[in-house]
């Protein structure tokens, strides 16, 4: 990620409520990439979106978003730079029909473009006279993804973006957000728990448990770097805690173990060196990554961890 | 044409290279014919399921190789390939493909009379003579 023009920044970050800490908290979002938070929930990932907003304030650290330092005395002119799609619809707009919304955003941005907003509101079949109260949760949240892409924001953070989305406006809105990528200087920061989702859009994948950041990730190499391997355990006198990389292991039956590391080309000439016999081996799915990630972090201080 | 180009996620070998080796191999044999304008690293990151990542260091290799040239603003075309690279290019992939099977052969202690008659084996089947 050299020569990287980050669109954001924290640094040290810190905030805590009676019954949630956060960070601190170290962040860098690279332009022109999709970027997918994941995490269990309550790990932070909404304040963190709203940290950079503005809507929260961090007790500690510095917040910048797009070159500007988030500070209770910021001019929120940069937030026009930004589309936001939440985590939840406002409960509040209910008797408003997502039309005058739509006229009110407008007003709010300078590059809202008419077009796009009924080309986006054609391609999510919206019927945008209804009021959003009396919208399926569905066509509500595409309305609202339609309207945070109208004005073709340079950061777009997506909180949950398929939350209540049938398969067909799924494959859509995967579609229209690798279009909105296409012309390179676009930057996507998104929450999502849907592993389906990280894997078709993100270029890099950040963990954040309990209100820590875990690494940050090339999609790729993630995928590539963490595997479980089978080997057979006759061996008695193996330390396998030295693996490269070793996160777990389980009997798997007969004298066979389950090995699973997050190194995984270190581990196999580790275990070439000891003359063990790889039988079988897997990619691990995001969500048995996050997984390995929550156990290794009760386990031991994050400080221990690589990419951290 | 780029569309048939698969990746094995189960595979041990880094999805860039799974990609170059496949794209190299439809330029080289000239199923992509010079002049062809490629997907945008988006596109094709989005058709793999990879990220952009994967596919720009794909792009750079191939431009670093000769195979690919990239005009600003336009896109990504295949580059004219002269007779005597397509050659080696094309003999590249094949000794690469027999190297691996080698390696695969000398990892369940095959001798190389064994391998040898494999091969001729292998031969034979592709030609129809059994």
């Amino acid at each position: 990620m050299e020569d990287q023009d980050w669109v954001v920044q924290l640094k040290g970050v810190k905030l805590s409520r009676e019954h949630f800490q956060l960070g601190p908290l170290h962040l860098q979002v690279p332009q022109g990439y999709i970027t997918a938070i994941v995490g269990p929930n309550g790990s932070g990932k909404s304040t963190t979106f709203r940290m950079l907003l503005g809507i929260s304030k961090p007790d500690e650290g510095e917040v910048e978003v797009l070159g500007q330092q988030v500070q209770p005395e910021t001019d929120v002119g940069y937030k026009r730079g930004i589309g936001y799609l939440q985590e939840e619809s406002q409960a509040f707009q209910n008797s408003m029909r997502a039309r005058e919304k739509a006229d009110f955003a407008r007003m709010w941005h300078p590059e809202w473009d008419i077009n796009r907003y009924r080309e986006l509101v054609r391609l999510f079949d919206i019927d945008d006279s209804l009021r959003l109260g009396k919208m399926s949760k569905g066509m509500r949240r595409k309305f609202e993804l339609a309207l945070a892409l109208a004005h073709d924001p340079k950061l777009l953070l997506l909180d949950e973006p398929s939350s209540g989305l049938d398969p067909i406006a799924w494959r859509t809105m995967i579609d229209v957000l690798h279009r909105h990528m296409e012309r390179g200087d676009r930057t996507i920061l998104m929450a999502s728990h849907i592993v389906e989702e990280v894997k078709r859009l993100a270029d890099y994948i950040v963990f954040m448990i309990h209100g820590q950041v875990m690494g940050v990730f090339e999609k790729d190499e993630l995928f590539r770097s963490w595997q479980c391997l089978y080997v057979r355990a006759s061996a008695a006198d193996v330390r396998w805690e030295e693996l490269p990389g070793f996160s777990s292991r389980e009997p798997a039956g007969g004298d066979s173990v389950k090995l699973i590391t997050s190194e995984a080309s270190e581990a196999e000439l580790w275990l070439q060196e000891r003359d063990i016999t790889i039988q079988a081996r897997h990619v691990l799915e995001l969500d048995d990554i996050l997984a390995e990630l929550v156990a290794l972090r009760a386990l031991r201080s994050p400080s221990r961890m690589k990419g951290v | 044409m780029w569309r048939t180009i698969q990746i094995n996620e189960q595979s041990a070998e880094p999805l860039y290279h799974q990609i170059e080796v496949q794209l190299r191999a439809l330029i080289v044999s000239g199923q992509l014919g010079e002049g062809t304008l490629l997907p945008s690293i988006r596109e094709f990151a989005q058709q793999l399921k990879c990220s952009v990542i994967t596919i720009r260091r794909v792009y750079q290799d191939l431009e670093a190789q000769g195979l690919l040239r990239t005009k600003q603003g336009t896109g990504t075309f295949v580059a004219k390939v002269d007779a005597t690279d397509r050659d080696r290019h094309r003999l590249e992939s094949v000794i690469q493909a027999l190297d691996e099977a080698v390696a695969a052969a000398r990892r369940v202690q095959c001798s190389d009379d064994e391998l040898q008659q494999l091969f001729l084996d292998a031969l034979k089947r592709h030609n129809g003579e059994t």
